[in-house]
């Protein structure tokens, strides 16, 4: 109990004497915390996106003509063949043309004077869950275009895509913030700690000639690696809570961010964050007091 | 080597606190400090160590508190060879020696408070033990009023008795003073002289270096006298 008492009160001295550098640092780890928190969050929300438009894919294939039951019984197998599906849809161009004349709205006075026959026969295909990455729909794509009585297959490729290049770049962002996140981390603290573990050189000189063992010396400097970790993410954190919450409230129902709710870190995340911060600042002060300790 | 220097350690019953044997002290590239110095402290002893500036005197008492280590020879605390014990072992046998030393070693932006109760500290006693000793060493050496000041806004002579105060803290097994009454006035001086009586009549073996010849004198305390780094 007393060894513990004694490590705080060094630890609360030695931050009292280098509060400017400290404070420094805690708002080097506070920043890094913030920004790598931020393109995750983005990262999170735009899967949870991908995720429900993923939903709402469907394949579309014109076929050259109307199918028998008989050949509709046949086209389900040969699509079952290459993976589950949830749902096939086939489609008259009678059906087809009463969905477009409900799109065009008041506009579909166009249509008046055309007659259904003019659209194909079609059949819609809703992918099972395994299908919906980009790789396997491109793959589910040109296997249905080479279906005997397959005209076209669409389904919204370029924005599939684009969506996909997106989460790719979003992926790519994450783990170079990630990286530098625990570059600067490690760096800053160890680098800072090791300035004010200089600055009090002759103070670590006198506690070893007073037979202050290497506990007694590395323990205040662990525990400010410690608090460090904790409260830099703590509070890039709750830095990132409160532009979450002004996000929310400004941006969620415009445009693409409308198409979805917003969602903050899950608690696991945030904890996983905190832990790995504070893991990251007690090695950082642990590298810099060891080499102390050695000279 | 060890074996060699052992058979030539004076016959006793029991081994006394401090075992000098044979230590040769060479400072590179060829400086010698200490030629082939024995000496051998029983507990409880008090000893002064005299002689001009330059003798050797802080390079044996650095020795004592491995501060320093010998080119040739060996040293025993309270039969730990200083050569050869590890340094969780030193610092744990440096917590049982208290050193004032002649430059005080203070931390200047500390409070005479913080400075006295860093090896208590070390320790881990009690902030009312700490407090306690702090406070009666304080009035034994006349500094109870700078209790809470910077060590570094004291004049030389306080910070003598602070550093003094810092190495009796603990009530050490041996205590090693390098010129402690350097920047006293006489008055001082018995006040500090008292606490190190006290202090060795609780049994702590004292050893004091010093040119200060009115604090040997007219006792029957054991004298030794360095000269050029030899000892007579």
């Amino acid at each position: 109990m007393r060894f513990f008492l004694f490590i705080f009160t060094q630890t609360l001295r030695n931050i009292c004497h280098s509060w400017g550098v400290q404070l420094m640092t805690l708002l080097t780890v506070t920043l890094s915390v913030l920004i790598f928190s931020f393109f995750y969050l983005i990262y999170t929300n735009m899967l949870q996106a991908g995720e429900k438009i993923g939903e709402e894919l469907r394949l579309t294939v014109y076929l050259d003509a109307q199918l028998s039951p008989a050949g509709q019984e046949e086209f389900i197998k040969k699509v079952n063949s290459f993976g589950k599906v949830e749902k096939i849809i086939f489609i008259t161009p009678e059906q087809a043309f009463q969905r477009l004349t409900k799109q065009l709205g008041s506009d579909s006075d166009v249509l008046a004077d055309l007659s259904p026959a003019f659209l194909p026969y079609s059949a819609e295909i809703y992918p099972h869950k395994d299908l919906r990455n980009l790789s396997r729909i491109k793959e589910f794509s040109d296997y249905l275009t080479n279906l005997p009585g397959t005209q076209k297959v669409q389904y919204g490729q370029a924005w599939v895509e684009r969506f996909g290049h997106f989460i790719k770049l979003l992926r790519f962002i994450v783990i170079i913030s990630g990286t530098l996140l625990i570059l600067t981390t490690m760096f800053m603290v160890s680098y800072t700690l090791r300035l004010t573990l200089y600055a009090r050189q002759d103070e670590l000189k006198v506690l070893r000639y007073l037979g202050a063992t290497n506990s007694y010396i590395k323990g205040p400097v662990l525990i400010e690696g410690f608090a460090l970790g904790l409260f830099g993410s703590g509070l890039g954190l709750a830095a990132l809570f409160f532009l979450f919450q002004w996000i929310k409230h400004h941006f969620s129902s415009a445009g693409f961010l409308g198409l979805f709710e917003l969602r903050f870190l899950p608690m696991s995340d945030s904890a996983i964050i905190l832990l790995g911060s504070i893991m990251l600042c007690t090695l950082g002060s642990l590298l810099s007091i060891r080499r102390l300790l050695k000279k | 080597m060890l074996e060699t220097l052992n058979e030539s350690l004076p016959p006793h019953d029991h081994p006394g606190l401090v075992e000098i044997v044979k230590v040769t002290k060479i400072y590179p590239p060829d400086v010698v400090a200490l030629k082939n110095v024995s000496l051998r402290a029983e507990k409880g002893e008090l000893i002064f160590l005299t002689g001009p500036s330059g003798a050797g005197k802080t390079t044996l008492l650095k020795l004592l508190c491995r501060q320093e280590i010998p080119t040739k020879g060996l040293i025993e605390i309270d039969g730990n060879d200083l050569n050869t014990l590890s340094d969780n072992a030193i610092q744990k046998l440096r917590q049982r020696i208290g050193v004032a030393y002649q430059d005080f070693k203070l931390l200047p932006r500390l409070s005479v408070f913080q400075n006295i109760a860093m090896p208590m500290e070390v320790q881990f006693k009690s902030l009312k033990e700490i407090r306690h000793r702090v406070t009666e060493l304080l009035a034994k050496l006349g500094l109870s009023a700078k209790l809470n000041k910077p060590a570094g806004k004291l004049s030389r002579g306080e910070q003598q008795r602070i550093a003094i105060a810092r190495a009796a803290a603990n009530s050490p097994l041996l205590l090693l003073a390098d010129e402690p009454t350097g920047n006293l006035d006489a008055g001082t001086t018995g006040l500090v002289m008292d606490l190190f009586r006290e202090l060795n009549d609780n049994g702590s073996t004292i050893i004091i270096a010093t040119h200060d010849e009115s604090i040997y004198q007219g006792t029957n305390h054991r004298k030794f006298e360095l000269q050029q780094g030899e000892l007579f």
